[in-house]
């Protein structure tokens, strides 16, 4: 069978895996009204009343949230031989920093958080969870 | 006429034009609250690298136009993930290069409807979901973060998903593209690299001129 007569069954294919996909990503959305962090649930709220806030700069402007450092420690979610802190959205997306990106990074209000030196595809929005590994 | 001349000038006007595309057009489709990242690969991308191909015939083109536009989309003067999106700009270029090398060069294989609107959706969807795929593969390693991979693995139904409306766009788009093959359109000799460079210094300045005064 020649290339040409492959193309429609190749378009096909293509386009049931873009809608299985769309059906699959929609089953599993989470709620993000909540923030999983070391087993435990925070609103957002909760965690803006127990850990200290600070303001970033970052090339988007100034950013002032909850300080992640802050907020692992006060979670009790920091442990010594752990250097990977991955932040998970409700849809799916995730990005994981070590333990200094921590240090120059903020939660906002609007559960969004932003680092004042990385790209902006580690500004993670919609946070369900913040896993410590 | 020099050829290599010719085709630089070629890649450097489509590129331009892409990464222009990409800052200014892509940026007022964002503000518009439209899904500007498949408008721009189902319409523009599409619209810029096929008529290249049809034009030049030449492979390598379309990945030379990928690396000017993605240095273009380094300067975007209206924010957003500027390393993000040259990398997937840069990696678009080099899938089309790939899927075009796999199924035609001639456009013989494309005369009939079903297979126009067939290449429409592989390449739209291919190339949108590649540079996704690419960009966050390649984002946190040049960024010096460092990668996961199971970052990306939790995250790829959604990058599959994603593909799905620039693919449907480009079942329209493409077939449209093909009929520009029918129009003689030649520009002559004499106002080749004057247009060419005319196009690409006016892409340039303008990206340049918003970033000094507002991006940078």
């Amino acid at each position: 069978m020649g290339k040409e007569k492959l193309l429609p069954v190749f378009a096909i294919a293509v386009l049931i895996i873009g809608c299985f996909s769309s059906l699959y990503v929609n089953a599993i959305e989470g709620d993000s009204k909540t923030i999983k962090i070391n087993n435990e649930e925070y609103t957002i709220r909760q965690i803006f009343n127990f850990a200290n806030t600070r303001t970033i700069i970052t090339d988007d402007g100034e950013k002032t949230g909850v300080a992640l450092d802050d907020l692992i420690i006060n979670t009790a979610s920091k442990c010594s031989s752990c250097n990977a802190y991955t932040f998970k959205s409700k849809d799916g997306y995730q990005q994981t920093v070590t333990w200094d990106y921590l240090q120059k990074g903020v939660l906002t209000e609007d559960n969004r958080i932003y680092f004042s030196d990385t790209a902006h595809s580690f500004w993670v929005k919609d946070i369900v969870e913040i896993e410590v590994g | 006429m020099n050829k290599k001349m010719k085709l630089f000038a070629g890649i450097l006007v489509f590129g331009s034009l892409w990464g222009f595309s990409e800052c200014i057009i892509g940026s007022v489709l964002k503000d518009a609250g439209l899904p500007y990242g498949s408008i721009m690969t189902g319409v523009f991308v599409l619209i810029y690298l096929v008529l290249s191909r049809m034009a030049y015939r030449l492979p390598g083109m379309q990945l030379g136009m990928g690396v000017v536009a993605g240095t273009l989309r380094i300067f975007n003067p209206f924010g957003g993930c500027h390393l993000c999106s040259a990398l997937a700009i840069m990696a678009e270029g080099a899938i089309f290069e790939i899927i075009w090398y796999s199924f035609s060069f001639d456009f013989d294989n494309m005369k009939n409807i079903t297979n126009q609107v067939s290449m429409g959706v592989i390449t739209a969807y291919l190339v949108y979901i590649g540079g996704y795929i690419v960009t966050q593969i390649l984002t946190p390693i040049v960024s010096g973060v460092g990668f996961y991979v199971e970052n990306l693995i939790v995250f790829l139904p959604r990058i599959l998903a994603s593909g799905l409306l620039p693919g449907l766009i480009g079942a329209f788009v493409l077939p449209g593209v093909l009929q520009l093959s029918k129009l003689d359109l030649k520009i002559k000799d004499t106002f080749y690299y004057p247009t060419t460079f005319g196009v690409s210094a006016f892409c340039w300045i303008a990206v340049l001129g918003l970033w000094f005064m507002w991006g940078a």
